[in-house]
């Protein structure tokens, strides 16, 4: 599994100088291309691409951080249209805001032999506001047909120079050629975060830069002030890293991967610190050490957790009524649990502040999180916090301040550290909510020190079926059937199920199995958590039989056969996902009709994934009047690279082969004696 | 003097609501909390009427919200625009007592531009509050006054706002300065609920109370089709800086031609000039459109930019040539334009748009219906109904988008109601023609022609364009009852003169068939299996409809391995209903070890009432079940 963190080094070619490309020179064989060669279902590709970052002094303002855009696409077909309309978020905060400027653009098509050349005006370009922090800037090139080169520049004017955006090095469309590239003055430190599953060799270099700027100097009294003004220049060095790369291929979307964009080719700037001449070093997060200081000084996270006087009323009263450190852990964990409700938003950082939230009984995950830990600890309990990325955040593989964006609780008692999320009103003890089951989270303890810790769940979610089934001559099925559920398995059932009635829930039990027929229905545990749910019920399902002459078939698993693959691409490149450990298993006995004796029965089967990821048992077998059958599906990892994507595709290959098998069941040559014999009466 | 009067009468209403209202969720009749997420307490629409340039609307709703799926009924939005602007807007929450838990105040609310998620630029704005209940039930009292010079666009007014809720007490009053504002009021399925009208001079107002909550069931009618609602219209105002006098969709039509078309269809001469040049030898009209079609979906893309009156006025053709795209109306205006450049009649077309076909209303002309734009080409007595918008289809092919309704033509001289194109029934067809080899592992080889027409054209020839990852998704997700299918090869052949669709696909799969021991047992129907059930509803409320019919039909020729006979063969099925048919047959032939499949689904389009359900679940099931039927071989003895 160690494998899946390294990234894979399949380098695109690397080229070691920068082509020349000016704007506007588009040529008649980039018109004319009918296709992109080395992918010919892209529906367009990037000709070129520069995207170059520069940190600009401007005087009474400090630094600026200016992104140089110039993109040149070629659009092969309609379905490559949607690139032909670009857009920007744009941040604000207050009277600060990044802007978009210098927009030009230009699209190419050929028409007779010539090219033309259409111009986006300027009031093309459409600025909607999209909440109280983002702008989006959003503008369409046109004339745009199929065989067209729209090409644009712009500058993205950032004073938020201390947050670099994510520079994507992969797009959705392969990209023939781009210069990336960032400038960085001596003054800042970025660490360079890289991932994706494209080997990236970026070229690194330095340059004299100069700042140039007015000084003004007052000299004389306050009754004959004078001021000089004079033009002075600093001196410094840029270090630039570029990268220069040909042909990278287009992400394409894979199934069963929680999040395209965790596999895009990808780097990420993080400040680490600031050095001004003659200053003191200021710094920001270079090491773990540095990026967990600084969350937990954070006015949004350590103050928070400081905190305690807003619960110590209630606090004292569970107090009260529990002994022992289990039991009051439970007793705090519900508590807040029962209270709060969580508002969508998934941060680390608090949003209305602990105290605020108590009280409005609602916060996001830092809010509720942070709230426990501290109630936890108040009560004497060894509880810190454990910094979180979800999954649709990325895997924080380095250290970045950015590559967190939740938090949970971590409960020592005795020898065991248990997870607490109170964010979900399903969730238990080391059972987190899945969007926050990614690889590891770090555990800040109250020294501030800090440690790794995998937060992948280890037990199997299982879902278990058992069921005794008549059969009935005239093809239906009937009989008792107990299901069970429990870890995720539970938590995803109450989630989506505890809010709907009984009746729509049956409603849509029974239209999902084929419309099986249910009655004397119980459910329970279905509001305890940490206890399996079990439902008991009754059923009776048409179409189950093929009855043809004396002969009955059937598929022994009926409704609970898994007729289609999942996976159905030939190969994949990236890991399946599947969030937790399962197991999905079914004890089935079937009576077999009076009269009738077994004819063929499908062979019982074995089967298991390398390195005991999965398994699968199939295994039949007649007692008596019965046929026991068992199928036993377990998939033990979380997670499972893509180069086990072949076998994992047969394993469900399999599985469809031999639940589909049918078992055979003839008349008894008795049952004919005695049909006679009456019938001769 | 009376408006004056009735305008304070109006205020005094409002400021005679508040906190003294009931709001405990144990006020609420045990009748209205069946099958409801949420109860609305109160929804009352007051508009007030000063003069066709003057409107002020007060809003006012109160809804309980029973759980978490009953969310969506707690709205805290509202639009506002240039000539609409919000005067007031606030918010209480209460909890189940109808303790107040939170107030909303206006500066709480977030002021955004309303995206709509398609268009690339719209310049109306919405004012929101996301609240995040902390306990259910709650409710939710949200209040607003907006103030407008536009009169033309009253939307319905639902007494019933949807599925899933049920309605304490619903008002809509209409309050007027002077008669000459008077508005026309239509009622659609009053009927069924407790309702009380009041018309006095100087005031129209409904009050209905108690509806319970509906749920929603399989294949039953869209909500608008039977939502108890009025609509209203005023016959003289005002919109977007043009003021209206409009008695018929006649007046409107004008009014449309006037105001929003007119003076957009200016094309450059180069333009002109070109689509001349494309017509040279072409004489017949329709042959012309075809060609102005083929131009307009060659040369330009949808793209909608919605600024100002842009809702309802086309951007010009000019500026349409000059980007190459546009949203509906751009599009429809330019090719009407390049039309009447090479002498072809196009007429403008509002519709409502969407898969669910509704009509206008031959008795009512607004604005407010229709929400797409097409064109009607006038040719042999008939129309030639085009849609601008797609970037794929025939010409005089409009799918299921537009197909079948009642829409507005606007011509210079007036406008007209018309009804669009109808597939159907049978001429949604599907003929599916196959050739398969089964081997005595239960592999199977096989070639597949898929031939398509009407709806079923619509929902088969996109596949022409998609690459060819998508493509083998698609074969592998249409025949998903095929395990370890393999596609060999395809080819597709697109008849858009007579919307003809051909697909020829050659496949692969292993373990097709099942082998017991002895035995190999496979379903003869393995390239158009129906296992579409309608869901079973306990006690069905709502009657049902087919909206559109159509008709397979099958012909699989299946080769046996050798060395195996047949033990077992489904009976063929001839099933008859006022739903359409199913047919199914097996000819063994044995000479060749071959077995002709053959199959025929008809479904009709049709209303059925609730008492049929049963009937065409029954029907449907049978299809399912047959579709499913396995053929038994068996190992020869030799």
């Amino acid at each position: 599994m160690k494998n899946l963190l390294l990234l894979l080094c399949i380098f695109t070619a690397s080229l070691s100088l920068a082509q020349e490309v000016k704007f506007g020179k588009v040529s008649k064989a980039e018109l004319s291309e009918a296709f992109y060669e080395k992918d010919s279902s892209a529906s367009a590709v990037v000709l070129f691409r520069n995207i170059s970052h520069k940190f600009n002094y401007i005087q009474n303002d400090g630094f600026h951080l200016v992104t140089h855009v110039h993109e040149r696409i070629k659009i092969y077909n309609k379905n490559g249209f949607d690139y032909a309309t670009i857009s920007e978020a744009l941040y604000h905060d207050g009277s600060t805001r990044e802007a978009l400027q210098g927009l030009k653009g230009y699209t190419y098509t050929l028409e007779e032999g010539e090219i033309v050349k259409t111009k986006l005006k300027s009031s093309e370009s459409f600025t909607s506001s999209v909440n109280k922090y983002y702008d989006q800037e959003k503008f369409t090139m046109p004339n745009v047909k199929e065989g067209c080169v729209i090409e644009y520049q712009y500058r993205l004017d950032s004073p938020f120079w201390y947050s670099v955006d994510e520079i994507a090095l992969q797009l959705d469309i392969p990209v023939k050629y781009q210069d990336v590239s960032i400038a960085i003055p001596e003054y800042f430190s970025f660490k360079p975060n890289f991932k994706g599953y494209l080997g990236v060799m970026p070229k690194y270099s330095k340059s004299n830069a100069k700042i140039n700027y007015t000084s003004k100097t007052r000299t004389g009294n306050r009754m004959h002030a004078r001021t000089n003004f004079s033009n002075e220049a600093i001196d410094y060095t840029l270090n630039t890293t570029q990268f220069l790369m040909e042909d990278v291929p287009a992400l394409k979307e894979e199934p069963y991967v929680n999040d395209m964009d965790n596999y895009r080719a990808a780097v990420n700037y993080e400040l680490q610190y600031v050095q001004f001449p003659n200053s003191i070093r200021e710094s920001y997060s270079t090491t773990w050490e540095k990026v967990v200081e600084k969350i937990y000084k954070s006015d949004y996270f350590g103050k928070q957790l400081a905190l305690s006087k807003y619960f110590r009323d209630d606090l004292a009263q569970i107090m009260a009524n529990v002994q022992g450190d289990a039991d009051l852990a439970a007793a705090i964990f519900h508590h807040v649990q029962q209270r709060m409700s969580w508002n969508g938003l998934n941060s680390h950082y608090t949003y209305n502040g602990v105290k605020e939230a108590y009280k409005e009984k609602s916060g996001n995950t830092a809010d509720i999180n942070l709230m426990l830990a501290a109630m936890l600890r108040e009560a004497g309990l060894e509880a810190n916090p454990v910094l979180i990325s979800t999954r649709d955040n990325g895997i924080p593989l380095f250290p970045t301040r950015e590559g967190f964006n939740y938090v949970v609780v971590a409960l020592e008692l005795g020898e065991s550290m248990l997870f607490l999320d109170a964010s979900n009103k399903y969730t238990k003890p080391n059972l987190l909510p899945i969007r926050a089951l990614n690889w590891m989270g770090r555990v800040i303890k109250k020294d501030g020190t800090h440690v790794s810790v995998g937060v992948r769940p280890r037990s199997l979610s299982r879902e278990g079926n058992m069921a005794d089934i008549q059969l009935n001559l005239d093809g239906t099925i009937e009989g008792k059937m107990r299901k069970s559920y429990t870890e995720y398995r539970a938590y995803n059932f109450r989630n989506i199920y505890n809010k709907v009635s009984e009746e729509d829930y049956l409603e849509k039990f029974e239209n999902k199995h084929g419309g099986i027929e249910v009655s004397d229905y119980t459910i329970k545990n279905r509001n305890t958590i940490g206890k399996p749910i079990t439902e008991d019920f009754s059923f009776y399902m048409e179409d189950q039989l093929a009855v043809t002459g004396d002969k009955i078939y059937f598929s022994p698993l009926f409704f609970h056969t898994m007729t289609e693959n999942p996976f159905k691409l030939e190969d994949r490149k990236f890991p399946i996902d599947f969030a937790y450990p399962w197991r999905d298993n079914c004890m089935f006995t079937i009576t077999i009709p009076q009269g009738y004796e077994v004819d063929f029965l499908p062979e019982s089967i074995k089967m298991s994934l390398p390195e005991n990821a999965g398994s699968f048992v199939y295994r039949l077998a007649q007692k008596g009047n019965k046929i026991q059958v068992m199928a036993d599906l377990k998939i033990n990892e979380a997670l499972i690279p893509a180069e086990s994507y072949a076998v994992v595709k047969e394993l469900f290959s399999k599985i469809v082969e031999k639940e589909s098998e049918k078992v055979v069941l003839s008349k008894t040559s008795e049952n004919e004696h005695t049909e006679r014999s009456a019938g001769g009466r | 003097m009376r408006p004056f009067y009735i305008y304070l009468l109006l205020f005094c209403s409002l400021i005679s609501f508040g906190q003294e209202a009931d709001y405990r969720i144990s006020a609420i009749s045990p009748e209205l909390l069946k099958n409801a997420n949420a109860v609305y307490r109160l929804d009352e629409m007051k508009i007030h009427l000063n003069s066709s340039r003057d409107m002020r609307s007060t809003f006012k709703q109160v809804v309980t919200v029973l759980n978490e799926l009953g969310n969506k009924h707690a709205n805290m939005s509202v639009h506002y625009d240039k000539e609409r602007k919000v005067k007031s807007i606030e918010a209480y929450v209460y909890d189940s007592n109808g303790k107040e838990l939170e107030r909303i105040k206006r500066k709480d609310f977030q002021d955004v531009s309303a995206v709509d998620g398609f268009s690339l630029y719209v310049d109306d704005r919405r004012l929101y509050y996301n609240y995040t209940p902390v306990q259910y039930p709650y409710t939710l009292e949200f209040s607003y006054e907006v103030e407008t010079s536009d009169t033309g666009l009253f939307p319905s007014w639902y007494f019933l706002p949807g599925y899933t809720a049920s309605v304490e007490k619903s008002i809509y009053s209409v309050s007027y300065g002077n008669e000459s504002l008077k508005p026309i009021v239509k009622e659609h399925h009053l009927e069924g609920i407790e309702v009380t009208r009041t018309e006095t001079p100087g005031i129209t107002s409904f009050t209905a109370r108690n509806i319970p909550a509906v749920k929603k069931e399989s294949l039953s009618p869209s909500f608008r089709k039977i939502a108890p609602k009025v609509a209203i219209r005023l016959p003289k105002f005002h919109f977007k800086g043009y003021d209206a006098a409009i008695d018929s969709w006649d007046d409107l039509g004008v009014w449309i031609h006037n105001h929003l078309l007119k003076e957009q269809t200016e094309l450059p001469e180069h333009t002109k000039t070109e689509i001349r040049g494309l017509m040279k030898g072409v004489t017949d009209p329709l042959e012309k459109a075809k060609i102005v079609y083929d131009y307009v979906q060659e040369n330009t893309r949808y793209i909608s930019v919605q600024i100002g009156i842009g809702g309802f006025k086309p951007i010009s053709a000019m500026e349409v040539d000059r980007v190459k795209y546009g949203d509906c109306k751009g599009l429809s205006n330019y090719a009407k334009a390049l039309l009447s450049v090479v002498g072809v009649d196009a007429y403008y077309v509002h519709v409502q748009a969407g898969p669910d076909k509704v009509d206008f209303e031959e008795d009512f002309a607004d604005l407010v219906q229709g929400n797409h734009a097409i064109l009607a080409i006038p040719y042999n007595d008939m129309y030639y109904w085009v849609d601008c918008t797609s970037q794929v289809h025939p010409f005089g092919f409009v799918g299921d988008f537009t197909d079948d309704r009642k829409v507005l033509v606007v011509k210079p001289d007036g406008g007209e109601i018309v009804k669009t194109v109808s597939y159907l029934n049978k001429e949604n067809h599907q003929h599916t023609r196959a050739r398969l080899s089964l081997n005595a592992q239960g592999g199977i080889q096989a070639e597949v022609s898929i031939q398509t027409r009407g709806t079923q054209y619509d929902n088969h020839f996109k596949i022409e364009d998609d690459t060819p990852e998508e493509i083998d998704k698609h074969y592998k997700e249409y025949w998903g009852n095929i395990n370890n299918l393999k596609l060999e090869s395809y080819s597709f052949k697109n008849d858009q003169d007579s919307v003809l669709f051909e697909e020829n696909v050659t496949l692969i799969a292993e373990n097709y068939a099942s082998n017991s021991g002895e035995r190999i047992l496979f379903t003869p129907n393995a390239f158009n299996r129906n296992d579409y059930v309608p869901n079973r509803h306990r006690t069905r409320k709502l009657p049902f409809e087919i909206q559109r019919g159509y008709m397979d039909e099958d012909e699989f020729e299946i080769v046996l391995p050798e060395g195996y006979s047949i033990e077992a063969m489904p009976s063929p099925v001839k099933v008859e209903t006022e739903f359409g048919h199913y047919l199914t047959e097996l000819i063994h032939e044995e000479e060749s070890g071959t077995i002709l499949y053959k199959r025929s689904l008809f479904i009709k389009q049709g209303d059925y009432s609730k008492e049929k359900y049963k009937a065409y679940r029954a029907f449907r099931k049978q299809v399912a079940a047959n579709d499913n039927a396995k053929i038994v071989l068996i190992r020869s003895k030799t």
